[in-house]
């Protein structure tokens, strides 16, 4: 089949608005269905009207910013939205395609444009834009409340650490107070019953010079008891006295005063006591605690000396992985750590029959180095010795 | 740093002269429209090119809303760049938006710029008491709500590629050859800065040589604007091309190319 057909016609009828226009922009030739769109007559656009005056101010921002500048460099141009104003001022949306057509040389001769009409699209567009910034708002109120939500969640996992560490302290609390509750009625059980013979001896007895030595016995008795009612005490109170004041504490300076508390023990036992504190001669640590635990190791270590060799008592410094310990070794009774291990550092518990026990110090010493956030060790052996390691604290927190 | 900063701005530089010119882009494009000019300058001049940063090529991540809220913030990368690059002496070409970014800059140090070709400058796009700008707020919003209408289909594809072009090579390729083309959200806010700013009086505090090239008829910098920015630069000299549109550096390079050599002989 033959179709003959009239590209004049077809220029004219087909179904998009077509003008071109010079490089200044004025438009040399449109089709009909252009004129249509734009309520103009042929001769009021031909020579006369440039593609800018068919757009507004703001329009022709963008078409002297974005589309000339695009055109002239990709010679093409696609589906660029503009609202064309018609003869009688009211405006309609459309889509350009614009192509720009040189010369061999390269120069440009003038720019095709096609123009389609889309105010049923541009109606459902709008209501796209609209629905995208909507979700974009949403996405973006999403995102704040989830940051919040987050923050919250930190803030919980915080308080639920806190409450952790406040949880473990009061079990510990506890421990410590059902410990206390069981030793202290066992430490006061013997001397009362002690007490409790001595008052019927007393009453029973007629002789002045017996009821005498009876009422001395329950006076030392009574001595005792104070004694260890405020060990008992003393051990509360360092268990409960968390944050405890941090002094400048030179070891060279307590030890010595150590030594001069002790000082007839040490004549009484003959024991040879030496230090060396040079690796780590100071820390910051409560000094009260420091007096303490130099006091109950150093007195510990010449009371279980070894009876048939003289007793030799070293205490030194050391500083290893950033931390600051204090080590004790002495060469005498030792401890069987496998029968005993389990309750050294217990209150009243006590490993050698001996005349001075009374199974405090080691309880004491242990909590007051973990309440300085240190830890304390022991190795020993029966009739060789023993050495007391002690992390004081992390050297950084000095 | 030097490194980062030639991703961050996209510099190109072209040639080995000791003369230096460097070029900056308008808004709404890129440093691709130099194209028909640098070729004519590049044998005595070392050629630096740079995208603006959210223009282009230049690094997206690098668009600090808060930086980019003024001009300056634009104008103190042409400073860094400048000092990055050890280059003295410079002779500052710039279009439109940029013509003010070059001048705060040299106003802020003088002794890097030689000279300054303006094309198509404007201090002010919103009509003023006694200033023809040529352009209400209400035009700017219209140009924002073109730009809307603009990047419908833009966002949505171009958005990965900027993000991640090596899954989509295909998007990547397009990238490559679309001129012009910015992330939407950061050409709309290039927009308000350039088109509300006002650096009228950043003019007069200019001492550096100027060449102000004018459009006969420009629709976004009118000849009025060209002639109140040659009346507040000092040392100014306006030169009104018979050319049509606001790049006559694109629609007109020969013309552009000749004023430039008449005022750099």
């Amino acid at each position: 089949m033959d179709y003959n057909i009239d590209y004049k016609e077809f220029y004219d009828t087909f179904p998009s608005g077509y003008f071109c226009s010079l490089p200044n922009g004025t438009i040399i030739d449109s089709n009909k269905i252009f004129l249509k769109l734009t309520n103009y007559s042929r001769e009021e656009v031909i020579g006369k009207k440039k593609f800018t005056d068919f757009l507004s101010l703001g329009e022709k921002i963008y078409f002297e910013n974005v589309f000339a500048p695009a055109l002239k460099l990709s010679g093409t141009i696609e589906e660029v939205n503009f609202n064309f104003t018609k003869k009688e001022g009211t405006r309609f949306p459309v889509l350009v395609n614009s192509v720009e057509i040189k010369d061999l040389s390269g120069k440009q001769l003038y720019t095709h444009s096609i123009v389609f009409n889309i105010a049923q699209r541009k109606k459902y567009e709008q209501e796209l834009l609209k629905s995208k910034k909507n979700a974009n708002e949403l996405s973006n109120k999403l995102t704040t409340v989830n940051k919040e939500l987050r923050n919250h969640t930190k803030l919980i996992s915080k308080q639920k650490l806190q409450l952790e560490e406040f949880n473990q302290h009061l079990e510990n609390k506890n421990k410590q107070l059902s410990n206390f509750a069981h030793i202290a009625s066992h430490n006061l059980r013997a001397p009362v019953s002690n007490l409790t013979i001595l008052k019927d001896l007393y009453k029973e007895n007629t002789d002045a010079k017996d009821k005498a030595m009876l009422f001395s016995k329950v006076e030392m008795v009574i001595d005792r008891l104070n004694e260890t009612l405020n060990e008992l005490i003393d051990s509360i109170k360092i268990q409960g006295n968390k944050d405890v004041v941090h002094d400048a504490v030179i070891f060279d300076t307590v030890f010595a005063k150590t030594l001069e508390i002790l000082d007839i023990q040490i004549l009484d036992s003959k024991a040879v006591v030496t230090s060396n504190f040079c690796e780590a001669p100071n820390i910051a640590y409560p000094k009260l605690y420091m007096e303490s635990i130099l006091l109950n190791l150093l007195s510990n270590s010449i009371r279980y000396r070894a009876p048939d060799r003289v007793a030799q008592i070293h205490f030194r410094t050391e500083i290893i992985n950033n931390e600051i310990l204090l080590i004790a070794t002495d060469n005498g009774l030792g401890i069987d750590l496998k029968k005993y291990g389990h309750k050294l550092f217990g209150l009243n518990n006590t490993f050698h029959r001996h005349p001075d026990s009374k199974g405090v110090g080691l309880f004491m010493t242990k909590a007051q180095i973990e309440a300085v956030g240190g830890s304390i060790t022991i190795e020993s052996e029966v009739d060789k010795g023993t050495t007391f390691k002690i992390i004081l604290k992390k050297k950084n927190n000095d | 740093m030097l490194e980062t900063l030639i991703k961050q701005n996209n510099v190109t530089i072209l040639g080995n002269s000791s003369k230096v010119m460097f070029f900056v882009h308008g808004y709404g494009c890129d440093q691709n429209m130099w194209r028909f000019i640098t070729p004519h300058f590049k044998d005595t001049y070392k050629i630096v090119l740079i995208d603006l940063v959210g223009c282009g090529k230049s690094d997206e991540n690098a668009y600090d809303y808060d930086k980019y809220n003024s001009l300056e913030g634009h104008a103190d990368d042409i400073i860094t760049i400048c000092d990055a690059l050890n280059l003295e002496d410079v002779c500052m070409v710039a279009h439109s938006v940029s013509a003010m970014i070059v001048a705060l800059a040299a106003v802020k140090r003088p002794a890097l710029f030689k000279k300054l070709i303006m094309i198509g400058p404007s201090p002010r796009y919103i009509n003023d008491v006694a200033y023809f700008g040529g352009f209400s707020e209400k035009d700017i919003e219209e140009l924002l709500e073109t730009l809307d209408s603009n990047y419908l289909g833009w966002s949505s594809a171009m958005a990965p590629v900027i993000m991640d072009n090596l899954d989509r090579p295909e998007l990547a390729a397009e990238l490559e050859t679309s001129f012009c083309q910015n992330n939407p959200e950061i050409a709309s806010h290039f927009a308000k800065v350039t088109f509300l700013a006002d650096n009228r009086n950043d003019l007069k505090k200019l001492a550096t040589d100027t060449l102000i090239i004018q459009s006969k008829k420009d629709a976004i910098a009118s000849l009025e604007v060209g002639q109140f920015v040659h009346k507040n630069i000092e040392n100014s000299k306006l030169v009104v091309l018979e050319s049509t549109g606001h790049c006559p550096h694109m629609s007109a390079p020969n013309k552009t190319i000749e004023a430039m050599k008449n005022y750099l002989l």
